[in-house]
Formats: structure tokens, C-alpha cells, sequence
């Protein structure tokens, strides 16, 4: 039980930091909004000029911008928070919990992945008034293929979070990353290696069940189960990358400078 | 079972120019219930030594141990919780309250248990006005209280606490004081204590250990090591001065003879040949008219200094 009491505390803590901050929050979620409402304008000019500018049409923005923004929630949740709680002195604490550092970061990663579905079906619907496309939302597939496609993201968050410890200042690599996430969720899925890429294949799968209609059982299961590896070996590489820059960090005695 | 186990711990930084030395070999015990004062100048591997011992920093070679469980595993943080660089430690968006029930969480404590012992914290120290108040609002000696509540919260039966009392006033420093001491009285919790505030160690602490340079100087009771320093210093204090001419041949007289306060009074350390008598009549010979005489006892300030300096 002591397991749950501790991830307990890691969801309470975020939701009242949410709560306490509302402006924070709403801005945050007006911000992508505006971002969508930019790409929704040029991608309706560019379809009035005879050029798609997303293969499969304004469903195909909506989906991939909804994928972006989850990973980009999911990837800053995990390396920014790790980066604020080094710099106010309060890594070294979760870091004291019995159940184990690592336990303490997949709990912020499942409560950040809950609060983040609480956003993002607030951009989703936006998103589907604006465009007048209402898309199709079977929950337990999407939730599925969501936790799937933004495993990887997580990894590299995982691996980021490892760099930052010992490096510190990284946040430039950081933001770059954020316009590398594009490319990935724009980037076709057709061949093995673009599969294999994280975020990619993921978004494909979603817009198959979000705007075609497909569900679980009617995807491709050679493509499952390339996002079921895809997203065990991202994640892995990453908690691996980060576990050795830890090793590194306490070697340094790293944890709580900044 | 000791509390605490630290036997021949080393501690290397590496760095571009070679591994550092924090630790030499350090060798510790603390037995259940003791409050122990770890004392150095900055660099002796005070912190270096309390983070080892939370798991926040991998030894070099050696063992260190909290109840038998070695200090690189996390369940460590079943016997051991710490204070680690003054109040730097707590949420400073989250309110008193909502910090004491994060720690607890954190702990793996179930929440009608962190209700509770929040609730006591708060009132044993005094936090009852700003339980709801965000971290960043309160004083400095709230803030420090709230750190030390948050590490309380977790109920270990070991604490370590870095510079505890660091940046508060007098009177707060004061009442810390008293509730650490209240922590191995009251509580029977095992303390090892790091500050440079020898008022805060003397204060508090049964024991010391010095560290120098990563390795143990001294780790004895405190009134052994006072003991260990006591001199046969004494100070007199003079109704009309002392003429300079008196002066020159005391100082002949007595090596160590100094004038303090404004030529009222002069200070003397006695060689073992030499008693308070024979201070006496060479005053009185020199027609000096004495107010009065007290011994000069060591405090653990000159304890530390003189054992660190290696006299």
C-alpha cells in the first residue's frame, strides 16, 4: 500500500500546484490553442489554393497536434520538473523516498499522464469545434495508443532528465527538441525505419481509429506490436540513460547543485 | 545494533584535475538515541559524510550503514530522514500543511496517518497560524521549523541534520535548540548533527566528532574533550591598571601573560611549574591591586580550534 499512498501524494501535490496557479494553467492551454488556430488558418488557405499541407486532410492536423502536444506535455513534465525540483533543493527529498526514486518519477509520469488527458480533451474539443470535424473517441483505444505513442517520449524525457542532472543547463536542447517532435509526428510511417522512429507510427495508428474508425482489433497487428517495442525500447534506453548519468551525479555529488 | 555504522569511508570527487579527497577513512558509530554533533571547517567532509549516509552520495570505498542497512539502498529511507542545507527542502508553493502531507506521502504513509501527524507537528511547533500558508510567505525560522517538521513527518527513528539552525536569529536558534534536544529526550530519535554554530553543538549535542581534512580528529563526549583542553588559565581583574614598567617584567615572568579589557584586567596560562599563588605574589610584588580572579574555562569553540589546529 505504501506504493499507492506515495503516488497519492505525487497526484495531490500536482493538482493543487494546477489548482493554485489557474492563470498558469488556462494560459498554457489558450497558448496551444492559438498555435492550433495559426496552423488550422494557413492550412485552409494553402487547401484553398489546391495544396494539402497535412496528407490526411484538417483530421490529420487535428491528430497530429494532439499528439504533439501530449508529448510535448509528457516530455516537459518529466525533464523541466526534474530541472526545478534540482534547482529549489527538493530532488534530494524525493530522492529519500523509501520506495525509490525511480518509483517517484513513474508516479509523476501516470499523474501527469491523467491531469495531461484532462487538457487535452479540453484542446481536442476545441480543436473539433474549430475545425467542424468531430472525430471518433473509442476512450480505451485511444488511451492505449496514447500511453503507446508517448512511451518513447518519455524515454527521452527519462534521458534528458539523466543530461540535465550532470550538465545542468540544457534547456537550449530542450526547445529544440520540441521542433524535433514535430518531425517526427509529421513524418510518414511507411517505411520500417520511419516505424521505428518515436511518435510516428503512433500517430498514424491514432488517426486510423480517430478518423477512420478502426479499433484495436482492426490495426494491423504487425504495427502493434512495432509500437509495443518501439515504446519498451525507448522508454528502456531512456531510464538506462538516465540511471547512468544518477550513477554519475551522486559519484559528483550532483544531485542538489545547480 | 547501532544507529548508526560508518566504518572506513571514502569519499574521491573526481574532477578534471584529479579525484579530490573528502573523505579519509572515516570511521563513525552513533548509538540509538544519542545526539552526536559533527563538527569541521568548511571542506572537512561534513556534508560530504551526512549525504553518504542518505543515500544521496556514493562512497569511494568503505561502509555506511543506518540500522544495519547500507546507506546506497533505498529503503535506507525507512530509518533515516534529513535536513539538508538549512530550508531549502520544501515546497515553496505548497502550504505548511500540504508539505507535511507530501513527505508523509512520500514516506508511504497512508493519509489518515499523515493527517495526524501533521497535525501534531504543526501544533508542536508552533505552525498553527500558517498551516495554510505557502512555504514562500513564511519567515526564515518558519521555514526552518517547516524543514525540520517535514523531516520529522516521515517518523524515522535516525535524523541528520546539515546546518540546522543556519541564517535564523537568536531566539529562534534558541527554541530549535530545545526541540532537537526534546527529538532524543522526548522522542528517544537518534540525531547526528552537523552546524558550525558551537553554541548550537555544546547546546545540544552529547557528543562530538571532529572532522579535519576528511579524517576524525576527536569523537568524544563533550565535557571529556573540555577536560582534555582545561588549562590552568585564569583571569585577573585589576582595581587601578597595570603600570608598563610592572607590565615588562610579568611578561618576562610569565610567557603567556596578556593585558585584556582595557588594561583592567590581565590574562595568564600557567605552566605546570607555575600555580595561581605564584601569580598572585608576583602581582602583589609589583604592587598591583587585584579585584579579583576567575579560571578561564575552555568552551568547545576552542575545543574545535585547538584540535583542528593540531595543538
Amino acid at each position: 500500500m505504501r506504493y499507492l499512498w506515495t503516488f497519492r501524494a505525487v497526484l495531490v501535490r500536482l493538482l493543487i500546484e494546477l489548482k493554485r496557479y489557474p492563470l498558469n494553467t488556462l494560459s498554457s492551454l489558450a497558448t496551444l490553442y492559438l498555435v492550433f488556430l495559426i496552423l488550422f488558418t494557413g492550412a485552409r488557405y494553402a487547401q484553398g489554393l489546391g495544396v494539402n499541407l497535412f496528407g490526411e486532410g484538417l483530421e490529420g492536423l487535428v491528430v497530429g497536434y494532439l499528439v504533439w502536444t501530449f508529448a510535448i506535455i509528457a516530455f516537459s513534465d518529466l525533464s523541466w520538473e526534474l530541472m526545478r525540483e534540482a534547482q529549489q533543493g527538493t530532488l534530494e527529498q524525493l530522492y529519500m523516498s523509501p520506495q525509490g526514486f525511480r518509483f517517484v518519477s513513474v508516479c509523476w509520469i501516470l499523474a501527469s499522464f491523467l491531469v495531461s488527458l484532462i487538457w487535452v480533451a479540453a484542446l481536442l474539443g476545441l480543436m473539433m469545434l474549430t475545425t467542424g470535424r468531430f472525430l471518433r473517441l473509442p476512450l480505451g483505444t485511444l488511451g492505449a495508443l496514447l500511453l503507446l505513442t508517448v512511451a518513447p517520449v518519455y524515454g527521452i524525457g527519462f534521458a534528458m532528465a539523466g543530461l540535465a542532472l550532470v550538465y545542468k543547463r540544457i534547456q537550449a536542447f530542450f526547445q529544440i527538441l520540441q521542433f524535433v517532435f514535430v518531425a517526427l509526428v509529421a513524418l510518414p510511417a511507411d517505411a520500417a525505419w520511419s516505424k521505428a522512429l518515436p511518435l510516428s507510427l503512433g500517430t498514424r495508428l491514432l488517426g486510423r481509429v480517430m478518423v477512420d474508425g478502426d479499433t484495436l482489433a482492426t490495426l494491423p497487428v504487425g504495427d502493434l506490436l512495432v509500437l509495443i517495442g518501439t515504446a519498451a525500447f525507448y522508454l528502456l534506453l531512456g531510464v538506462g540513460v538516465f540511471r547512468l548519468f544518477e550513477e554519475i551525479a551522486k559519484d559528483r555529488g550532483l544531485l542538489a547543485h545547480y | 545494533m547501532d544507529a548508526i555504522t560508518v566504518e572506513d569511508l571514502t569519499k574521491d570527487y573526481p574532477t578534471r584535475k584529479g579525484p579530490v579527497q573528502a573523505l579519509s577513512g572515516v570511521s563513525l558509530r552513533v548509538e540509538r538515541g544519542e545526539i552526536v554533533g559533527l563538527l569541521g571547517a568548511n571542506g572537512a567532509g561534513k556534508t560530504t559524510a551526512i549525504k553518504i549516509l542518505c543515500g544521496l552520495l556514493r562512497q569511494t570505498s568503505g561502509r555506511a550503514e543506518v540500522f544495519g542497512v547500507p546507506s546506497s539502498r533505498p529503503e535506507v529511507a525507512r530509518h533515516v530522514a534529513a535536513l539538508l542545507e538549512g530550508s531549502r527542502n520544501v515546497y515553496w508553493r505548497l502550504s505548511v500543511e500540504e508539505n507535511l502531507r507530501f513527505f508523509a506521502g512520500l514516506q508511504g504513509l497512508p493519509p489518515y496517518e499523515a493527517r495526524r501527524r501533521c497535525a501534531e507537528l504543526v501544533a508542536h511547533f508552533g505552525l498553527g497560524e500558517k498551516r495554510r500558508t505557502t512555504a514562500n510567505l513564511l519567515s526564515q525560522g518558519m521555514k526552518q521549523k517547516l524543514a525540520l517538521a517535514c523531516a520529522l513527518v516521515k517518523g524515522t527513528p535516525v535524523l541528520l541534520l546539515d546546518e540546522p539552525t543556519l541564517g535564523l536569529d537568536v531566539e529562534t536558534s534558541h527554541e530549535l535548540r530545545g526541540m532537537i534536544r526534546e527529538l532524543a529526550t522526548g522522542e528517544g530519535k537518534t540525531v547526528l548533527l552537523s552546524s558550525h554554530d558551537m553554541g548550537v553543538v555544546e547546546d545540544t549535542c552529547r557528543r562530538v566528532i571532529i572532522l579535519a581534512r576528511g579524517r576524525v580528529v576527536a569523537d568524544d563526549l563533550v565535557p571529556n574533550l573540555l577536560a582534555l583542553f582545561q588549562t590552568r588559565a585564569y583571569q585577573v581583574s585589576l582595581r587601578d591598571g597595570l603600570p608598563q614598567d610592572a607590565r615588562a617584567r610579568l611578561a618576562r615572568r610569565f610567557l603567556t601573560f596578556r593585558v585584556a579589557e582595557g588594561e583592567r584586567a590581565v590574562a595568564v596560562e600557567l605552566p605546570p611549574e607555575q600555580d595561581v599563588y605564584t601569580l598572585m605574589d608576583a602581582l602583589r610584588e609589583e604592587g598591583v591591586a587585584v579585584d579579583g580572579v576567575s579560571r578561564v574555562e575552555p568552551n568547545l569553540e576552542d575545543v574545535f580550534l585547538r584540535i583542528v589546529r593540531g595543538e
